[in-house]
């Protein structure tokens, strides 16, 4: 197992590097660069920034510095707010983004399977359509469309909650933007939940649980719910990325102070290292949570674990 | 017959009628049946005809589109209307089913020790302790090894006879007085086959259970039956005493599906009959030396790498209209021998020629001009034809390969010729393979690999998925076609009584080596090597007073696994003991024509 999971870690690493080259590349290949303002700066300044930056030396000289950079940690400076680094800026708004998005994941995970197993269990009637509506809406309303929705009705309308805004981290703020991050991958997840679980149902070996005289709930929870999250759990790996570029339009229209904001500006300002460094930072993320995912895998199935 | 006792169960008009898009499909039309403590019922009858559903709706196991109507009455209590709570205070406890395939049959998710242990403790709602501790007795009963560490096994970590033990174990735990056993035997090797019904004989004598037996296998009948019922269609068309069914079947159904049944008949003569010996002159179509195929196994990080030898040094020849059985049990590279004659897979080493041509070595043109000489037919009918081609198509498209320039009336017509020739309708032409049955699917195959005129016909397992009146058939249209063209063939099955059936010569697989090539009769009348001794003595024979007066043999061990280098040596552990277990044992010849492999004497063998 330990092993598994350390083979799985070696071979992240020439994603990461394949990643993060095509990364600097493309974003050197768009037109236009950080100090291209409205109005054009003076030749001078503009080489002693160049050069600052390490701008003027050859592209591929440039990608070996950030190379070797990278591997001790450092991502550089930001080429906008000059105070800070960009490993710091990432820091300021990380703690808000998790907060956010791993919340949201673990209701997509939570409130998806739940929604699964009742939709199986009350196949083709009336709590299985309602559940049905609910994950449809879910699924075709996208998350900016979602968002002002939501805020329309509970933040103006029902003042049950605040529009936006994150409110020293109260419970009432995060509500919204965590509903709209998961309510897609709730409905991704209960549609999977139920289809896996009435296809496992009709397996042989439930037949023979049913032949031993166990009762319906055990042979649910013990016999049938670790085959069924199989396919759920190869959904996950994907939804966590899926929650992360989420996030990103979320932050902005609930005025969250996560990393999101400053990916959007960093991009919009052409901030070379704060973009990297923020793709960086959530490849990083998804890879881990991809590990998780096997390893989890594993864990469902033996016979994953024996090979 | 034993005394006329109350019965466990008693079956009265039982119909099982399933609602479907198509209406409503009557599955089971109205059958009685019943059957008495310590007596064996059997029920046989081919694919379709309703056996399996009958005992899962007294279970109440059928799809929620079944309606079940009748009267059941299991010692005392009418099965039919019982709650799903009540129904299973009795399933699993006093009342228990075996399932034909034990891989897919238990959960894989959980330990074998967890499935044991949950049906104990909801039926008897014992400690985990007293738990475990029966679960032991259980598998130690069903004579599995290392019960204890079996207990924290996976089911895939288990062979495939091993589980149907546990299988068994588990229906027995709560000692049931009924045992319904659904095909329990089909899926396992002839030699796994005999010990597992030898272990239900024994459970049934000593704790009295009843037992129904449902198989489509007239020799597991009448091994174990006490009383038959044969099953067409939904309805019982003949019942009696297991004597009555097969010494004097009043039924013609019951007399087809008797006749159907290959029987190896002994002679006692190794020479066999000398007029049917092979025609003259001998022409040499394939020759085959020192094959051997290996795979590499996947290295753990700095481990020397491994291999799986799955064909280890195969030698043979094979005459021109001559058939070469090859019989061995599951894993022991019957398949990979094929493919590597056919150069599906590439051989590690060693050389094949065909018609003098060796085909190791031939580039991609070569090999595909080879390909119209030798064709080969696979066990899954369905599977093996393409799903978006009409039957028409899949048979003629070797035609379309091989020689591309025939005008289309040419082809056309030699299609319709083949079609008629393997006993396809013309009609079928334009249908696709789902619309058709198992025994029309395989005809297709057939056709498909006969169309090209090839000088040789590989048949892989080429009737083991067919009911055996359709198997029956598919074999006569196999020696038919080739007496008509001098196809030579290898026919390879697990199965004794096909091999039997088809071949000249047989050869015996064990773990990628030939134990034993000879004769079919010298095979047969006298076989030499202790594993064919005892596939031959385990083959069920359709025949009350001789299958159970039979002996067998039974050799220690069970089919061990090809990555282990010392399971090589089972028939000669004098070896095993010098340090040496690289040791292959020679092929001699011990009569003309007949060779057998080293191996210690039968006596030191033997459980």
């Amino acid at each position: 197992m330990l092993t598994y999971a350390l083979r799985r870690l070696l071979t992240t690493i020439p994603v990461l590097w394949v990643a993060i080259t095509a990364c600097f590349f493309i974003l050197r290949l768009a037109p236009g660069g950080p100090f291209d303002g409205e109005r054009p700066l003076p030749d001078a300044i503009r080489q002693n920034l160049a050069a600052h930056y390490n701008l003027d030396r050859s592209l591929v000289e440039q990608y070996l510095i950030y190379l070797g950079k990278l591997l001790k940690g450092d991502l550089g400076p930001s080429f906008i707010n000059q105070d800070f680094t960009v490993v710091e800026q990432l820091m300021i708004g990380l703690p808000y983004t998790l907060t956010v998005g791993g919340t949201a994941f673990l209701l997509s995970i939570v409130a998806g399977i739940s929604a699964g197993i009742l939709g199986y269990m009350y196949r083709n009637s009336f709590p299985d359509y309602l559940l049905g509506i609910v994950v449809l809406t879910g699924l075709v309303l996208p998350n900016f469309l979602l968002a002002p929705i939501f805020q329309l009705i509970f933040g103006l309308k029902l003042e049950w909650l605040p529009v936006g805004g994150w409110g020293g981290g109260a419970a009432v703020n995060i509500v919204l933007p965590v509903v709209v991050l998961a309510l897609p991958h709730v409905a991704r997840i209960s549609r999977l939940t139920r289809a896996s679980m009435i296809e496992v149902m009709h397996s042989h070996y439930i037949r023979t649980a049913r032949s031993r005289g166990l009762s319906k709930a055990s042979i649910i929870w013990r016999h049938a719910l670790k085959p069924t999250l199989t396919p759920v759990v190869s959904y996950l790996g994907p939804a966590a990325g899926f929650l992360l570029t989420g996030s990103l339009v979320v932050e902005t229209i609930f005025g969250l102070p996560g990393i999101g904001r400053y990916f959007i500006n960093a991009a919009l300002n052409r901030d070379y290292g704060m973009v990297l460094g923020t793709v960086i930072f959530y490849m990083i993320l998804i890879v881990v949570l991809n590990l998780v995912v096997d390893v989890l895998y594993a864990w469902l199935d033996p016979r994953v674990r024996s090979t | 017959m034993s005394d006329v006792k109350r019965p466990v169960l008693d079956v009265r008009n039982l119909h099982v009628r399933f609602r479907t898009s198509d209406g409503i499909v009557e599955a089971v039309r109205g059958i009685n049946a019943s059957v008495g403590a310590g007596e064996c019922l059997g029920v046989v009858g081919e694919s379709g005809s309703g056996k399996s559903q009958s005992f899962l709706a007294i279970l109440g196991l059928l799809a929620g589109n079944a309606e079940v109507s009748g009267r059941v009455d299991f010692t005392g209590t009418s099965l039919l209307d019982l709650s799903e709570t009540a129904l299973n205070r009795l399933r699993g406890s006093r009342l228990a089913m075996i399932f034909q395939d034990p891989l897919t049959g238990l959960t894989p998710h959980v330990s074998i020790g967890r499935q044991m242990r949950e049906i104990v403790q909801t039926h008897l709602h014992h400690s985990v302790r007293d738990a475990d501790r029966l679960c032991l007795d259980w598998l130690d009963k069903v004579r599995i090894p290392e019960a204890a560490h079996r207990l924290t096994q996976y089911p895939h970590e288990l062979s495939g006879g091993m589980r149907q033990r546990v299988m068994i174990a588990m229906a027995m735990l709560c000692e049931p007085v009924l045992l319904i056993a659904d095909e329990p035997t089909t899926a396992l090797d002839v030699t796994i086959q005999a010990d597992i019904l030898d272990l239900m004989d024994d459970l049934r004598r000593e704790h009295g259970t009843a037992l129904v037996l449902i198989t489509h296998d007239m020799g597991v009948v009448a091994r174990m039956c006490d009383r038959v019922h044969v099953m067409r269609d939904g309805e019982y068309v003949e019942e009696g005493s297991c004597e009555d069914v097969f010494y004097r079947a009043k039924h013609d159904y019951t007399k087809m599906l008797l006749e159907a049944v290959p029987r190896i008949i002994l002679t006692g003569h190794p020479a066999g009959d000398v007029s049917t010996g092979q025609p003259m002159p001998v022409k040499t179509v394939l020759q085959v030396r020192n094959l051997c195929v290996s795979y590499p196994m996947q290295r753990i990080w700095f481990n020397r790498r491994r291999e799986l030898r799955a064909v280890e040094d195969i030698g043979f020849d094979l005459h021109a209209g001559e058939t070469l059985g090859v019989v061995g049990e599951s894993g022991c590279g019957k398949s990979t021998l094929a493919r590597a004659i056919l150069q599906l897979i590439e051989p590690s080493s060693g050389s094949v020629k065909l018609l003098g041509h060796e085909l190791t070595t031939l580039d991609k043109q070569g090999l595909k001009n080879f390909r119209q000489q030798a064709q080969i037919v696979f066990q899954d009918p369905l599977a093996s034809l393409d799903p978006s081609m009409t039957i028409g198509d899949s048979i003629q498209e070797p035609l379309r390969v091989f020689e591309p320039g025939l005008h289309r009336s040419v082809r056309t017509r030699r299609l319709a010729e083949m079609m008629e020739r393997v006993g396809l309708s013309w009609s079928l032409v334009n249908r696709y393979p789902h619309e058709l049955s198992g025994g029309q699917n395989q005809r297709v195959g057939i056709a498909r690999a006969m169309i090209s005129m090839p000088r040789l016909l590989i048949c892989d397992e080429a009737v083991s998925a067919l009911d055996v009146s359709i198997q029956a058939q598919i074999m006569d249209l196999l020696r038919d076609l080739q007496r008509e063209f001098g196809l030579s063939l290898i026919f390879i099955s697990h199965d004794l009584s096909v091999i039997w059936k088809l071949s000249d010569r047989i050869l015996v697989m064990y773990l990628g080596s030939v134990v034993e090539l000879a004769s079919r009769d010298a095979l047969f009348n006298r076989p030499q090597h202790p594993y064919t001794q005892q596939l031959v003595s385990a083959v069920p024979v359709p025949d009350p007073q001789v299958e159970r007066k039979r002996h067998r043999i039974k050799l220690q061990g069970e089919l061990s696994s090809p990555m282990d280098a010392g399971a090589r040596l089972r028939f000669l552990p004098s070896r095993r003991t010098q340090l040496a277990t690289d040791y292959v044992p020679q092929l001699n010849e011990r009569f003309p024509g007949h060779f057998v492999a080293e191996h210690d004497p039968l006596e030191q063998l033997l459980v």
